[in-house]
């Protein structure tokens, strides 16, 4: 009887790990296509606006969902706080503490990262072509996210199952 | 004084300041900041450096030295983290913050076909703070008054810089909307005056969004960040102004502008930087003005360490008047921070 309970235990792990690591993987490439939305909203709000960083990135951040929309508010939130902080500082702080909310991976973080040490220190042409070098850079991450998405969603899911039998299997 | 501009600084900066004798935070006027180099800081219109102890000296052996760092964080908090959104201001040289306190901006210059087109590697800032000082017009403004037409006469202030011109006009355009008219006994009956202010470098009325953070009156129209001209005839077209003030003109639209206004039987009350009536008459565009006789009268001013000094002369060209002595434009018997100003000389304007 404990027996039979524990494979079944096992079964469900196994198979919830697969789907979460597929979920992951349908994620990525939904938040980058999120986040590239954003940085459109940031160049119009720069190009067009003229609207001051700060604010710049909280009407950003209410144009995105979450888990996106906090990097955006923590970073306006730490630049107007009382410890004086640079732009790039809070960027930087916002960026790291908040990363592991999202789908998102090392290179989309380093785009950012880049874009943020150029953010609101040069004139309008410039920042407008900073943030479309890092759109473009996000482009290329999505299409490849796609297609790690094709090729292993269906994988995971089915690997996770298939190793939990396998363990049922091994221990009966 | 210090407390108005301090959340502006950054930490490191700050904490020096903090340091300074009371006396010097109550009159500190200028704070200029050079990378690299002494702090200097301008206390009562006397030049003095700041040690990092908080001490202040005449010569710079000492001083403490702002470096990099604290001017580009100085940078980032006066454009709100924003240079794009600054460009205008780049292309002027300076930034207008709330509160009205202007900060000048040097540096290296980007030109763009001969014309500069901003300003990069900023590496010297001058804080002006600003002060509001009602009542400073007190004496001066029933010198200027047109009896026939119940308002006041066109004027042209000249004084160098630093000297009180805005803080005069400001007292001036504000004492006109409220209908505060002085001394004059005769003009104790008049109404206040609709009152538009091309407010170009937003020093006047110190604009935040539209809205004046400094009281200008009741009955006061602000063209904030406008081109004088431009300003100066849409206030004309839409707002229907009895006295139009503006701040530092020099410019040969200016002068077009203001002489369209007065012909429209509009009072304007001008300032510029010029140290006399000579002195301004050496500026073609002032000169073809007061040749004109577009302004009734020229206020000189100067600043003393008692408070503001002014001379009203009458702007006609032809008549050749005995120089007489500034007098105080602010209330003789008691002054700002309770400095008197007796013993002074108090006359009828020329």
């Amino acid at each position: 009887m404990i027996k039979l309970l524990g494979a079944v235990l096992i079964l469900f792990a196994g198979t919830m790990i697969g789907f979460q690591q597929a979920a992951r993987l349908a994620a990525r490439p939904r938040q980058l296509r999120q986040l590239a939305h954003a940085l459109q909203r940031l160049e119009t709000e720069i190009g067009y606006g003229h609207t001051p960083l700060p604010e710049a990135l909280e009407r950003t951040a209410e144009a995105v969902p979450e888990p996106l929309a906090e990097l955006f508010r923590d970073t306006a939130d730490r630049v107007q706080g009382p410890e004086g902080l640079t732009f790039r500082e809070s960027w930087e702080q916002a960026m790291t503490s908040g990363w592991g909310l999202t789908a998102l991976r090392q290179t989309e973080q380093s785009v950012m990262l880049r874009l943020g040490s150029t953010l609101g220190i040069s004139d309008k042409e410039d920042q407008l072509k900073h943030i479309h070098l890092a759109l473009l850079q996000l482009k290329a991450e999505e299409d490849t996210a796609r297609e790690d998405q094709s090729r292993y969603e269906k994988m995971w899911k089915s690997l996770g199952v298939l190793i939990a039998v396998l363990v049922v299997i091994l221990m009966v | 004084m210090l407390d108005r501009v301090i959340h502006l600084l950054p930490p490191e900066l700050k904490a020096v300041l903090e340091k300074l004798p009371e006396s010097a935070m109550e009159h500190l006027e200028e704070i200029r900041i050079r990378e690299g180099r002494p702090l200097e800081l301008g206390i009562r219109g006397q030049s003095r450096f700041a040690a990092s102890d908080g001490t202040l000296r005449a010569g710079s052996d000492g001083a403490y030295k702002p470096t990099a760092d604290i001017c580009r964080k100085l940078l980032e908090k006066i454009t709100n983290h924003s240079l794009y959104a600054m460009e205008e201001e780049l292309k002027r040289g300076f930034i207008t913050v709330a509160g009205g306190h202007r900060i000048g901006l040097a540096g290296r210059t980007i030109l763009d076909g001969g014309n500069v087109r901003g300003i990069r590697d900023i590496g010297g800032f001058n804080i002006r703070i600003a002060r509001e000082v009602v009542g400073s017009a007190r004496n001066l403004l029933p010198k200027l008054l047109d009896k026939n037409r119940k308002t006041v006469h066109s004027t042209l202030i000249l004084a160098p810089p630093q000297q009180g011109k805005t803080t005069i006009v400001r007292d001036i355009a504000r004492s006109i909307s409220y209908g505060h008219w002085g001394l004059f006994e005769n003009a104790a009956g008049w109404s206040g005056r609709k009152v538009g202010i091309v407010d170009e470098r937003s020093e006047i009325a110190a604009c935040v969004r539209g809205i004046p953070t400094f009281d200008v009156g009741p009955r006061t129209d602000i063209m904030d960040a406008c081109p004088k001209a431009e300003g100066m005839m849409m206030l004309l077209r839409s707002m229907s102004p009895e006295v139009v003030i503006a701040d530092e003109i020099g410019r040969p639209e200016d002068g077009e502008a203001i002489r369209e206004a007065s012909h429209a039987g509009i009072s304007v009350i001008a300032t510029a930087h010029a140290y006399d009536l000579q002195d301004a008459r050496g500026r073609p565009v002032l000169k073809q003005l007061l040749e004109d006789g577009t302004f009734t009268y020229v206020v000189e001013l100067k600043r003393t360490g008692e408070g503001f000094m002014h001379r009203v002369v009458a702007a006609d060209l032809k008549d050749k008047l005995p120089p007489a002595a500034r007098e105080p434009t602010a209330a003789t018997s008691k002054g700002e921070q309770g400095r008197t100003y007796a013993g002074m000389q108090r006359g009828d304007a020329p």
